[in-house]
């Protein structure tokens, strides 16, 4: 049975998947002042990319992602490249995983062990991913209201806190701290998207990846921007760098009249609502693409062992606070780069091809118009 | 605890697997395995909690790089 999520809730998922589990890290902490600049770098140099992935599902029309797949790449090519993403999106879900109960243990349970925040995690995922991207979507579409609204009321109460020289002086040493941040923001979070290809089943038409992918990973890169770029203002540049958590800290410093204080736990629910959406996306992408690279039609019986399984890997991944430091400043480890850029273009050049050969690269009216 | 971790993936599959309203043994074996697996994962990790990640792209990257050094060294 194919599942079809609308364009909007298609676009809200997206956008919760970026801000997902990234809103509290210190994300491009490495450019420093600069770091405004960095994310305009990344979210330019990340949109060809997003593109690039909406090209290719434009290219399989109203087929499902299976179907699509099969046709445009055949049929052993298109399962090894499933069997790959499966365990790159298992993979990441254990990294999520790995963060917010990190995140847990630091800031509210430091003596629960984290296997029972990951079990627990790991349980609502399963019931997420085996309810399919349909409910998903519109539990995106549902939460977004509280995410974005306590993003934007506490942007409004963090602007008494802000000091704009801590943005100056601009590139003061060098273009390089821009390019490193705008690198490490690529790797985490921005090319993640990759993993939402594998998600979303099929499309309403053929410009609806276009309207699905560009316009919440554009949003979704913004709301970073100003959260980021307003929690350095409020900490300073260097601080910012050195923190775990420097969201949580600005958040932190909110005091208006001394009746509205210690708002950093409102912070806390954001990011556990966007990380458990991400992590349920993961683990469905999982799902499908080790469920379709077996010639399964259906993945929903694959959720649970992979569920199971994120339970050890998140402690395998990543064990420390400091691990998941490491895995949010690095900028582009291999393996990133390999399913994050290298194999998406290799797959755009090789479907644009035999789109070409089947007839099907130019869109017609009708065909553009809806399936 | 190793015993109780194992019983318990083995207790959920059983579980799992007898709700399930057909059991085709392409679909059970699979389930089996990555069950399995799970489960070996985690008495792995609790006999031994800085065991260490395979890097299979990494693998390659660094073989790579040391037939190139090897090429053009001395």
């Amino acid at each position: 049975m194919k599942e079809l999520v609308p364009d909007h809730q298609g676009l809200v998922l997206v956008m919760l998947f970026v801000v997902g589990n990234t809103l509290v890290f210190a994300l491009g902490g490495v450019a420093g002042p600069d770091i405004w600049l960095a994310f305009l770098l990344a979210t330019v140099l990340a949109i060809p990319m997003i593109l690039l992935m909406a090209r290719v599902r434009s290219l399989m029309g109203g087929a499902s992602l299976a179907c699509g797949l099969e046709q445009l790449l055949g049929k052993w090519p298109s399962r090894a490249l499933a069997f790959a993403y499966a365990g790159y999106a298992w993979r990441l879900a254990c990294y999520v995983v790995s963060d917010v109960t990190n995140f847990i243990q630091a800031v509210a349970l430091p003596t629960t062990p984290q296997v029972v925040t990951a079990t627990l995690f790991a349980l609502l995922m399963l019931w997420a991913a085996k309810e399919g991207v349909e409910v998903l979507a519109r539990f995106a579409a549902i939460m977004s209201k509280v995410v974005f609204n306590v993003l934007f009321v506490t942007f409004l109460m963090l602007l008494s806190q802000v000091e704009l020289g801590e943005f100056q002086p601009v590139m003061y040493n060098g273009v390089k701290p821009v390019w490193l941040g705008a690198f490490q923001l690529l790797e985490f979070p921005f090319l993640e998207v990759v993993v939402l290809f594998w998600v979303f089943d099929c499309f309403r038409s053929k410009k609806s990846p276009y309207r699905v992918f560009l316009p919440g990973f554009v949003a979704a890169s913004l709301i970073l921007l100003v959260m980021a770029s307003t929690s350095l203002a409020v900490v300073g540049a260097e601080r910012y760098a050195q923190f775990y958590f420097p969201v949580w800290a600005a958040v932190a410093r909110i005091n208006i009249s001394t009746f509205l204080t210690r708002l950093e736990a409102i912070i806390g629910v954001t990011f556990a609502i966007g990380s458990f959406v991400k992590m349920a996306a993961c683990l469905l992408a999982a799902s499908r693409s080790l469920a379709y690279s077996f010639g399964f039609a259906d993945y929903r019986f694959l959720v649970t062992p992979l569920a199971l399984g994120v339970i050890p890997g998140s402690q395998w991944f990543i064990s420390t606070l400091l691990d998941v430091e490491l895995s949010v400043i690095k900028t582009y480890p291999t393996s990133a780069t390999f399913f994050q850029a290298v194999l998406p273009v290799l797959i755009w050049i090789w479907v644009e091809w035999r789109a070409r050969k089947l007839g099907r690269g130019k869109s017609s009216p009708t065909q553009a118009g809806g399936q | 605890m190793v015993v109780v971790v194992i019983l318990a993936y083995a207790a959920v599959a059983a579980l799992e697997i007898w709700l399930w309203a057909e059991r085709p043994w392409q679909k059970v074996l699979l389930y089996l395995v990555l069950i399995a697996a799970g489960a070996v994962l985690a008495a792995l990790l609790l006999r031994d909690s800085d065991l260490k990640v395979p890097e299979p792209v990494g693998f390659v990257t660094r073989l790579i790089k040391r037939l190139w050094e090897g090429g053009g060294g001395k």
